[in-house]
């Protein structure tokens, strides 16, 4: 008897974490396979946890007020990138160019935030597939300030970020004289390892207070929100501002991460260093366990550890086993869309299924009290 | 908490941010120094080049000059402070000197001439706006306009 | 005799306004920037003609792909992002045709035969997922669409084809980017009863095969089953009470966009003369969505008219504004003015109150 319940609850505990268990069998296959030496494996995975954890931080309030995945983080990624495209023009460097670049983004990113977040209001219950496609209008609508309105209207001086047609920005932007500076302040080397000791004192920041807000007034709203919007709203909440300021909160924090993300790439790719970033850092977080309706630091922190081990060795493990690059390649996309896949859909049963019960007791409540009054 | 009091707060967190940002504008400014070894015509007068003059910023030796050479450093902010190890004559004495001047804020790439800065005279005898000689080449490539509903999916070692 | 004609004529003022109101404000609005585009042409130097051949062209290739939305729309499972899968149907059913040796228009229509079975069961099991997950269809239905075309990315290098003209000619294996369909079926439908007037050609072939499709799609919305998927469409609730099985007029409907959508890329494979591969099928859908949304139609109501009049209007300012605007004002904008009005067509329709209460 005891022992099936253990049974259960192994079943249990496999059950709701396959997608990490997964990606650790993935992983635990492909390293060996691979080839690659531990340190250099390390030493990428720190890396990228500097690069990538800010980024993926921001989506977790927008989880807490029940708007799901932000697929609108692109937003914020496009605020930080006119940031840095103004600042690399006004030519300033180093780590005030950084900050000067974050401050920048607060601006932009608080407008689309909010657009966004009245749009997504419009649109409860579809929240993700709006917050989706709001990115590709966006998308859009920086192309057009971009490629047309940066040179005429937006004066940019130097030849080195315009085109040489005399407006637009060039496909890629130099970003040398703040590339990785701020991993490299305080950076310090354990056994060969480069730790870009700011960028995580940043993150722990970042991780602080996402940890204290949970416990303010306002996230106590937005977890109210989140549970149940009628409810919250019978309480006295707005629930739309509510939500709004999620999203912009979420949008300010991507900006930030998003400047984060391309000094230590050290360079902007104009019109494509946003367009992939929501997806891949949403798949990052579900990697870690979490699901639409709910997600941690912890989830992030595994998440961004197991996905991007398996995005540095599964293309060497693929040419290894099939003898084509390009298997590991299309390996890797193809999980992080499947992940993101089967996270929406086992959410989506969930919710249909505590519809159903939900249903159910209502019911059965109703049942007994027309008995009750029957008596 | 009241709401005139979350107004005031919210005002001083923008003016502290512009405040911030505008820290940033003037500390943040990158400059190119270049450094000529050159004889400089001024006034009537000529200012001899020395034979040699070792340029050190920042403890850091960044170029030998000799006659009619240029070296170049970069900078963040205004403040810019040059040791200069002269050598007047091939295998003579010496003699090391610190100056500090301040860079024009307009100006990305700064031109200084050694023996005029030497000689101390006034600023715009030995300060001057770098021009790139070489004109920005239009390749084809750069031309190349992205296109935007067929993202590229280059989502190799990018991420 | 007078009096009807009154009445007609009223009849006729009547429909004009409802038609107005029915049309939607952000339709006429496209609708006017076409007609604009197309009164400047001539100004610009373009040919008249040659603009409107190449929208009607454009038309015809893209046409069926709009049609694949309808059924899905009818028995409400919303916007069909997913298109990819069918689209991976048709172009599975068109490598393989180019595979067994089939050559000029038999290898046409043999690709639509080899692609109906894999439309069949791919569709089969994503309407068997999308029945598990009533409410959230779309948003599935965009990663569905995805991680099958990533996966196929896969088996394109990986399946055994060994077809000369399809495979890399260094490594013998894996299937190109891009596959020429010359000697194979390439306009193979544009070029019956073509007709050509000076600048003018309409491929009448494409049009036809898209008017019997679009016909029996007509005729099967109005059949026994058809009535009942769109009573499944509009409310669930009451059909359940009907006898009407949802869920597989749910099915039903899948399947039949699947389908579409695997002859939609098959049509438009045979005017563009290549059949794409890898990542091409990947963003497809989101044209597909705003043709059709552009059109008239909303998330759960979608008629014929609304897919001919869409795609005309979305493949007319696709061709139009980059050869109107270059002249115009010597900057290529099209691309920008695509993707807003694409896009923000899909968010208007998503965002509309009415609809959005399910």
């Amino acid at each position: 008897m005891k022992n099936n319940g253990n049974g259960k609850k192994v079943l249990n505990f496999l059950g709701n974490n396959s997608v990490p268990i997964l990606f650790i069998l993935i992983c635990i296959v492909c390293i060996p396979v691979s080839g690659f030496s531990p340190s250099y494996l390390i030493n990428e995975i720190v890396t990228r946890m500097g690069r990538n954890i800010f980024l993926i931080l921001c989506l977790l309030i927008p989880i807490m007020a029940g708007m799901g995945l932000n697929f609108g983080m692109t937003l914020g990624a496009m605020a930080a990138e006119l940031a840095l495209i103004l600042v690399s023009d006004w030519q300033i460097w180093g780590i005030p160019g950084v900050v000067l670049a974050m401050i920048l983004s607060i601006p932009f990113s608080i407008l689309l935030g909010a657009l966004c977040g009245k749009i997504l209001n419009m649109a409860k219950g579809r929240e993700m597939i709006t917050s989706y496609i709001i990115s590709f209008f966006m998308n859009g609508v920086y192309q057009l300030i971009v490629l047309y309105m940066m040179g005429p209207i937006i004066p940019i001086k130097h030849t080195t970020v315009k085109l040489p047609r005399g407006y637009g920005i060039r496909n890629s932007v130099d970003l040398f004289h703040m590339r990785q500076c701020l991993d490299n302040l305080m950076a310090v080397r354990i056994g060969g390892v480069k730790v870009p000791v700011l960028t995580f004192l940043l993150i722990g920041l970042l991780c602080l207070f996402i940890i204290w807000f949970r416990k303010t007034k306002l996230g106590q709203d937005m977890r109210a929100v989140g549970q149940d919007m009628d409810v919250a709203r019978d309480a006295g909440i707005n629930v739309e501002r509510t939500r709004i300021i999620s999203i912009v909160m979420s949008t300010v924090l991507a900006g930030f991460g998003m400047v984060i993300y391309l000094q230590n790439m050290g360079n902007i790719a104009t019109y494509s260093s946003h367009s992939q970033i929501g997806m891949f850092c949403i798949a990052a977080l579900l990697v870690g366990g979490a699901s639409v309706d709910k997600a941690s630091i912890g989830n992030v922190f595994l998440g961004v550890i197991l996905f991007h081990t398996m995005f540095i060795v599964a293309p060497k493990a693929g040419a290894i086993i099939t003898g084509d690059s390009m298997i590991g390649e299309y390996f890797r996309v193809f999980v992080s869309y499947a992940v993101i896949t089967i996270a929406l859909i086992m959410y989506e049963t969930k919710k249909r299924k505590a519809r159903s019960r939900a249903g159910q007791q209502l019911q059965l409540a109703q049942q007994e009290e027309e008995a009750a009054a029957n008596e | 908490m009241s709401k005139s009091r979350r107004l005031v707060i919210r005002i001083c967190a923008v003016l502290v941010l512009v405040l911030i940002a505008a820290c940033m504008m003037v500390i943040g400014r990158g400059h190119t120094v270049y450094f000529d070894n050159k004889t400089l015509e001024y006034d009537g007068n000529t200012y001899e080049a020395p034979y040699k003059i070792t340029v050190i910023v920042k403890d850091e030796n960044v170029a030998k000059l000799y006659v009619k050479e240029r070296g170049q450093a970069t900078n963040i902010g205004q403040n810019f402070t040059v040791s200069l190890r002269v050598m007047e004559e091939k295998n003579g004495d010496e003699t090391t000197e610190t100056y500090s001047f301040k860079l024009p804020y307009s100006m990305d790439g700064v031109v200084v001439n050694l023996p005029g800065l030497m000689a101390g005279l006034p600023e715009e005898a030995w300060i001057s706006e770098f021009v790139s000689m070489i004109p920005e080449p239009a390749t084809a490539e750069d031309e190349e306009v992205p296109s935007a509903d067929e993202f590229e999916m280059d989502m190799g070692d990018e991420f | 005799m007078n009096e009807t004609l009154d009445k007609s004529n009223l009849n006729f003022r009547e429909r004009v306004s409802e038609f107005v109101a029915g049309f939607g404000l952000p339709r006429l609005i496209i609708a006017a920037f076409l007609l604009l585009l197309f009164i400047a042409a001539p100004f610009v130097g373009a040919d008249f003609w040659t603009q409107i051949s190449n929208t009607i062209n454009r038309f015809s290739w893209n046409a069926v792909m709009v049609l694949a939305m309808v059924p899905m729309i009818h028995s409400g499972c919303g916007l069909n992002f997913g298109l990819p899968l069918g689209i991976i149907s048709g172009l599975l059913g068109a490598t393989l045709s180019i595979e067994l040796g089939f050559t000029g228009p038999m290898s046409f229509v043999m690709a639509i035969v080899i692609a109906t079975p894999f439309a069949v069961i791919l569709g089969a099991g994503y309407g068997w997922l999308l029945n598990k997950i009533k409410g959230g269809e779309m948003m599935i239905a965009t990663y569905v669409g995805f991680s099958s075309v990533s996966f196929m990315c896969m088996m394109w290098l990986l399946l055994p084809y060994k077809s000369p003209t399809m495979v890399w000619g260094l490594a013998g294996k894996g299937l190109r980017t891009t596959i020429s369909l010359e000697g194979f079926y390439d306009k193979v439908l544009a070029k019956i009863l073509q007709i050509h007037i000076g600048n003018l050609s309409i491929p009448t072939g494409t049009l036809l095969f898209f008017a019997l499709l679009a016909f029996g799609m007509w005729a099967f919305l109005h059949s026994k089953t058809g009535t009942a998927m769109t009573a499944v469409g509009s409310n669930p609730t009451f059909a359940r009470a009907a006898g009407v099985n949802v869920d597989k007029m749910r099915l039903l409907s899948v399947i039949l966009s699947t389908w579409l959508a695997a002859i939609g890329i098959l049509v438009y494979e045979q005017g563009f003369g290549f059949v794409q591969l890898y990542m091409a099928p990947f963003y497809m859908a989101l044209p597909a969505v705003s043709a059709i949304l552009i059109g008239g139609a909303t998330v759960n109501k979608a008629t014929i008219p609304n897919v001919i009049i869409g795609t005309f209007l979305f493949q007319g300012i696709v061709t139009m504004t980059p050869t109107v605007m270059n002249s115009m004002i010597h900057m290529d904008m099209s691309e920008v003015i695509r993707v807003v009005v694409s896009q923000g067509m899909i968010l208007y329709a998503l965002t509309r109150k009415t609809e959005a209460t399910k």
